[in-house]
């Protein structure tokens, strides 16, 4: 227990530091979103990594593979990795306007509605943020409860309020706290999963003997539920099916490109090619991040056959922690999963609060208000939202990693269409937009709720549909709509709009020297 | 399992070629705002 204690307070203490100086540098509202559009390269591949391994990931996931086996590789982590290398095709042309938005609905509104006063559009795509983000902090709560109250013993209530101090800590200094927390957060999560994965590897014999174990076990996952068929776990369908393994993929495949806080990301670097580098030298780092976790989650089956009857799978890493791992080990592991869930947490709250605030808000009311005011009310907004989510939490709906497919999936059908076509043609306009979100994200519900195999596939097809019917049936997008993204210089009828947009809701401050 | 395995190396492999490809266009494009700097993996 008191290395537990000790590795925490060096945490905690990070944190506060952190968060002390990015208050110090956080000053304009373009520093408190997207860190002033000047991001680098080592400090945007921390941030990417650590938000992309989230609580789903380090928890999730591993649960996944201990009750499907293998299959859980091509749905979640093959199918996360495919949407990141997805996600430059977006930076390549979001990240080109001498001044990008500074949202992910703001985005929205430059290339859609860049001639309204109020953008309705803008605030749609902030409301169903809002909600996505909400759920998606949930679940990092969550996770954090699960596996903070089954090692230390402390009541899972009292772990999700304690959370709450954590993500508000790296919450309310803006993107640069978030920005360096998460960068301690991705070596933390790594060598916590690096130490666990060699202790489970130890304690198993090595890959030969997991596999073999996987190949004949017919264990069932909880205890008393039915046996597993003889060498499900190798195959590649696992336990899932085609249909379901293919949703699953394609959900967080495509779902992660079009994902707000993805496409907020890339407004971040400092120009368009940090930002695709910033992508790869995550994928990269992530190769020490999720193969430790597929040993871990495969490596689990042979230490526990099955889970005590009353848990769930995402129980497998705390029972693990908890009845194999050296103390000391197990302190670092429990560290690493609390970082895999602040780290994800603090920038969807950042996220959540910034569309409820900045998108809705300001966007409706039409109120124009200074940096400081602004960055006030958003803290006092990621305070409130915090607190929600973590009394959602007290009943946690449904098992974290499939949550997140849930949220990827109606992401995806929501704004895929609308952020690549945005992006990459011409004659795409607000027609097509209105047409694009509101028949993806009601089509995905209404699929999700009749039971469909692949809700996110349908969606999109439909999706699809409406926009080349609302395009081809409207006029043609307005040159100040889509220039930013296609050239380097940009007229002074386009510039001016862009202006106007930027200072619709803020007494924007004078630009400021380089930092970090 | 080497199917599924084969398929996140693939996702990676993917990954780094079409990230190269986005670096030099953004060479190709000479936008120094945009990050050419001359040389396909350099930044500032």
């Amino acid at each position: 227990m008191i290395w537990y204690v000790i590795v925490f307070c060096f945490y905690i203490i990070f944190l506060i530091w952190a968060n002390v100086k990015s208050l110090k540098t956080a000053e304009s509202v373009d520093d408190y979103t997207t860190g002033g559009h000047r991001m680098g390269l080592l400090l945007g591949i921390g941030t990417t990594a650590a938000t992309w391994v989230s609580v789903a990931s380090v928890v999730g996931v591993p649960g996944y593979l201990y009750s499907s086996g293998v299959a859980a590789v091509i749905g979640w982590v093959a199918g996360w990795c495919f949407g990141g290398a997805l996600i430059p095709i977006v930076a390549y042309k979001i990240r080109r306007p001498e001044k990008p938005a500074r949202t992910f609905p703001e985005y929205i509104r430059h290339r859609f509605e860049p001639f309204q006063k109020k953008s309705t559009l803008q605030a749609i795509v902030g409301i169903l943020m809002f909600i996505g983000y909400l759920l998606l902090v949930n679940i990092q709560v969550t996770g954090f409860g699960i596996v903070f109250s089954s090692i230390t013993g402390i009541d899972y209530k009292l772990a999700i309020f304690g959370f709450l101090l954590f993500i508000l800590i790296t919450s309310v200094g803006g993107f640069w706290s978030v920005a360096a927390t998460d960068t301690l957060n991705t070596i933390l999560i790594t060598v916590g999963v690096l130490l666990a994965s060699g202790v489970i590897w130890s304690l198993t014999g090595g890959l030969g003997n997991i596999v073999e174990t996987l190949a004949t076990t017919t264990a069932p996952t909880i205890e008393g539920g039915p046996p597993l068929e003889e060498g499900i776990l190798l195959s590649p369908l696992g336990t899932f099916g085609l249909g379901a393994l293919f949703s699953i993929f394609i959900s967080n495949s495509l779902g992660t490109p079009s994902s707000p806080h993805w496409v907020t990301r890339m407004l971040a670097p400092k120009n368009v090619k940090v930002a695709i580098l910033q992508i790869m030298g995550t994928i990269l780092v992530l190769i020490f991040i999720m193969g430790p976790l597929i040993i871990i989650g495969l490596g689990a089956k042979v230490l526990i056959p099955s889970i005590p009857a009353g848990k769930t799978t995402d129980y497998i890493i705390p029972l693990v922690i908890q009845e194999y791992t050296p103390p000391i080990v197990g302190g670092i592991t429990l560290v690493a999963i609390c970082a895999a869930a602040i780290s994800t947490a603090n920038s969807m709250l950042l996220h959540c609060a910034t569309s409820l605030y900045y998108d809705v808000y300001l966007n409706i009311s039409s109120k124009r208000i200074s940096d400081r005011k602004f960055k006030n009310w958003l803290r006092l907004s990621i305070l409130g939202i915090a607190a929600v989510a973590v009394v959602l939490a007290i009943n946690p709906p449904w098992f974290l990693a499939m949550g997140f497919v849930y949220i990827y999936g109606g992401f995806g059908a929501a704004f895929f269409l609308v952020v690549i076509l945005g992006l990459y043609w011409k004659r795409m306009n607000r027609a097509g937009a209105y047409a694009g979100i509101t028949i993806g994200a009601v089509v995905y519900v209404v699929a999700k709720a009749m039971g469909f195999t692949v809700p996110f596939v349908i969606a999109v097809a439909a999706s699809l549909i409406g926009v080349l019917i609302a395009v081809y049936s409207t006029k043609k997008a307005p040159l100040e709509a889509y220039e930013p993204y296609f050239k380097a210089e940009i007229s002074d009828s386009t510039r001016r709009v862009l202006n106007d947009v930027r200072n619709s809701s803020h007494e924007e401050s004078q630009d400021r020297s380089k930092i970090g | 399992m080497v199917i599924a395995m084969m398929t996140w190396v693939g996702t990676m492999i993917f990954s780094f070629l079409l990230g190269t490809f986005l670096c030099y266009k953004v060479e190709k494009s000479g936008v120094k705002r945009w990050g050419a700097t001359g040389k396909l993996f350099k930044y500032k």
